[in-house]
């Protein structure tokens, strides 16, 4: 952060050129690398899904049952599973499962925080203490435990296990939104706005909810990882994306773990493209998280 | 000191109370309904308005809300539907091995984030603090599932060492018990250490910068004086509090690390419970947990108080 500062000083000039994003982004470069090296990470990863098509040697249900359990070679890089399909493939198109789910999770647990958050932070009194309460309690029910029962009740699928994970990160989030607003709510401008006579809700979507974008964003960045990593959680335990869609999660648990002794490639590659995304989410969030917010330090 | 934990106290009352109202609507709100699926295969009644009244959800829900909370403040938590057993005791039967297991992580990720926070805050910038810092941003990263199945299968494939995972109780053999339990107790809280070493880190940073401590280092103490007597002991409150927050991922991680070592706690009482679709467990299970961690907050908070005393006067 020192680092940082002095970097402001000297560049102040043409620096104020840049839009926030580009100055955001001149600084990770210069003085994150290990915030950069996840950035990259995610950008191939991101890259690999939307052309999984052009980058994977077959479709990933293909099968081919003379190549049952392939190991290492030139036609299967990472082997191949009980039906013959490439492993590479499937992981390949994982990563566009685990994404979509991961990112829009996340868009709806920000949606979710903000609704939660600014009201009861803006409007105070008795709102504030009653959904805090609900948060509270939220808050103490054993994670998994309590997305299993959702889970259990509306049914595995792609849209469930996204709605359910990004409302309940959205609850949980709420509490850090709610702490950003009261200190905005402090701000002079937002007693000018009043003093003018605009309504609550135009001083929240105007005045205060623009102002906690940084904190959503770095929220949004350190919760893809727990996301993506929960959802394979829920996969492993049978209560993810159903197949035939590849997820990491569903991979490792269904088919990895039952042929894990004759083959224990098909445990090991999913396990460790799922590692290597949360860890480059966990890189690149930390490293936000020092640029936008960081009053927010310790809080993951 | 005594008004504080009085109001704390006082706090957990409408808490409580949300939670068993969550816990109450979100298995009547959702889609799916219990009889149909008691029905289905089982006939566990002839017909579906017959098990309904059997099962008293023929009732208005604020009836059958409050008969629940009822029954809970006599301290009966219900039944499960298909062995009819008192749910409580069941759970009392299993939630040892849970909370030893919880006890046992918390234990293996606080040494671990401890040490590895201290060493990367003193030594900042350093070889050791990048390697401290990625080690346990990795750890965060691997899934304890998997690490926890690299475990068992591994050994097994490559040295051809298969450990017999058979669960003994600490009362009936403690060594025994601790030799099954400290490779899961490991390999969660292998995975559970990042957050602590994370926040031991920046605790330490910040202490070390404080005056105090320039005054001891003028002073001419040891550096392990300075780190484990005075820097340590305030660095250390909020980590306090990170253990407060950790416990609820603790006892939900548990589930999945209790399936794959086949250990006889609550988590897998759990899974089975939600697979034959045995809401009242589901559901108790899930209250008894809930009040367990915000008592649990509640004496994290109160130890935070006793430790820091500035707390109280916010």
């Amino acid at each position: 952060m020192q680092q940082a500062g002095v970097g402001i000083g000297i560049q102040g000039v043409w620096k104020r050129r840049l839009p926030w994003w580009g100055e955001v982004l001149v600084r990770l470069v210069r003085t994150k690398p290990l915030g950069l090296t996840g950035a990259i990470i995610l950008l191939l990863m991101l890259f690999a899904a939307a052309f999984a098509e052009v980058i994977t040697p077959y479709g990933y249900a293909e099968t081919n049952l003379s190549d049952r359990f392939a190991g290492y070679s030139r036609a299967h890089w990472l082997g191949a599973d009980h039906l013959g399909r490439d492993l590479f493939t499937r992981i390949v198109y994982g990563a566009r499962i685990s994404l979509s789910v991961g990112f829009a999770a996340v868009v709806i647990a920000s949606v979710v925080a903000l609704l939660i958050g600014v009201p009861s932070a803006y409007l105070g009194g008795r709102t504030d203490l009653v959904v805090q309460r609900f948060v509270d309690a939220w808050m103490a029910f054993p994670g998994l435990l309590i997305l299993l029962t959702v889970l259990s009740l509306t049914g595995p699928g792609l849209v469930q296990i996204t709605v359910v994970l990004g409302i309940s990160s959205g609850i949980g989030n709420s509490r850090v939104i709610r702490g950003v607003a009261l200190s905005i709510k402090e701000n002079q401008y937002i007693e000018a706005a009043r003093a003018i006579g605009a309504n609550p809700l135009r001083i929240m979507l105007v005045h205060v909810v623009p102002n906690t974008m940084a904190t959503v964003i770095v929220l949004a960045t350190i919760g893809l990882g727990v996301i993506i990593l929960t959802e394979a959680s829920l996969s492993f335990l049978g209560y993810g994306v159903p197949p035939p869609h590849p997820t990491w999660g569903g991979m490792l648990s269904l088919e990895g773990l039952r042929y894990m002794y004759d083959a224990p490639w098909m445990a090991i590659w999913p396990g460790v493209a799922l590692s290597l995304a949360v860890f480059a989410f966990n890189m690149f969030g930390d490293a936000l998280r020092d640029l936008l917010d960081p009053r927010l330090r310790g809080a993951g | 000191m005594r008004q504080y934990i009085l109001r704390r106290c006082l706090y957990m009352v409408p808490t409580l109370f949300v939670v068993t109202v969550v816990v109450f609507l979100m298995l009547r709100f959702l889609p799916g309904d219990v009889v149909h699926q008691m029905l289905e295969g089982y006939a566990y009644a002839p017909t579906v308005e017959a098990l309904r009244r059997e099962l008293g959800l023929d009732k208005p829900l604020l009836v059958q809300y409050g008969t629940w909370l009822a029954d809970i403040f006599r301290g009966d938590l219900g039944h499960s539907l298909w062995t009819k057993q008192p749910l409580l005791q069941e759970f009392a039967r299993r939630f040892p091995v849970t909370l030893e297991l919880a006890i046992l992580t918390l234990l293996v990720s606080v040494v671990l984030g401890v040490g590895i926070g201290v060493l990367s805050a003193v030594r900042q910038d350093s070889w050791a603090d990048y390697s401290g810092r990625v080690f346990a941003i990795l750890m965060l990263a691997i899934p304890p599932f998997w690490l926890a199945v690299l475990v068992v299968v591994l050994p097994s494939i490559y040295l051809q060492w298969t450990p017999v995972w058979t669960y003994v109780p600490f009362t009936q053999d403690p060594l025994e018990n601790l030799k099954i339990m400290s490779i899961p107790a490991l390999v969660f809280g292998l995975t559970r250490a990042g957050p602590i070493m994370r926040i031991m880190r920046s605790a330490m940073l910040e202490v070390m910068r404080q005056d105090y401590i320039r005054t001891a280092w003028s002073k001419g103490l040891a550096e392990q004086v300075i780190i484990t007597r005075h820097a340590l002991k305030n660095a250390l409150i909020p980590v306090v509090s990170i253990i407060g927050i950790q416990m609820p991922f603790l006892i939900g991680g548990s589930v999945i690390i209790e399936s794959i070592f086949r250990l006889p706690g609550v988590g897998q009482f759990f899974f089975e419970a939600l697979i034959r679709r045995d809401y009242p467990t589901v559901q108790g299970i899930n209250l008894i947990l809930a009040t367990f961690v915000v008592l649990l907050n509640l004496v994290v908070d109160i130890s935070y108080a006793y430790l820091d005393p500035r707390i109280r006067y916010r």
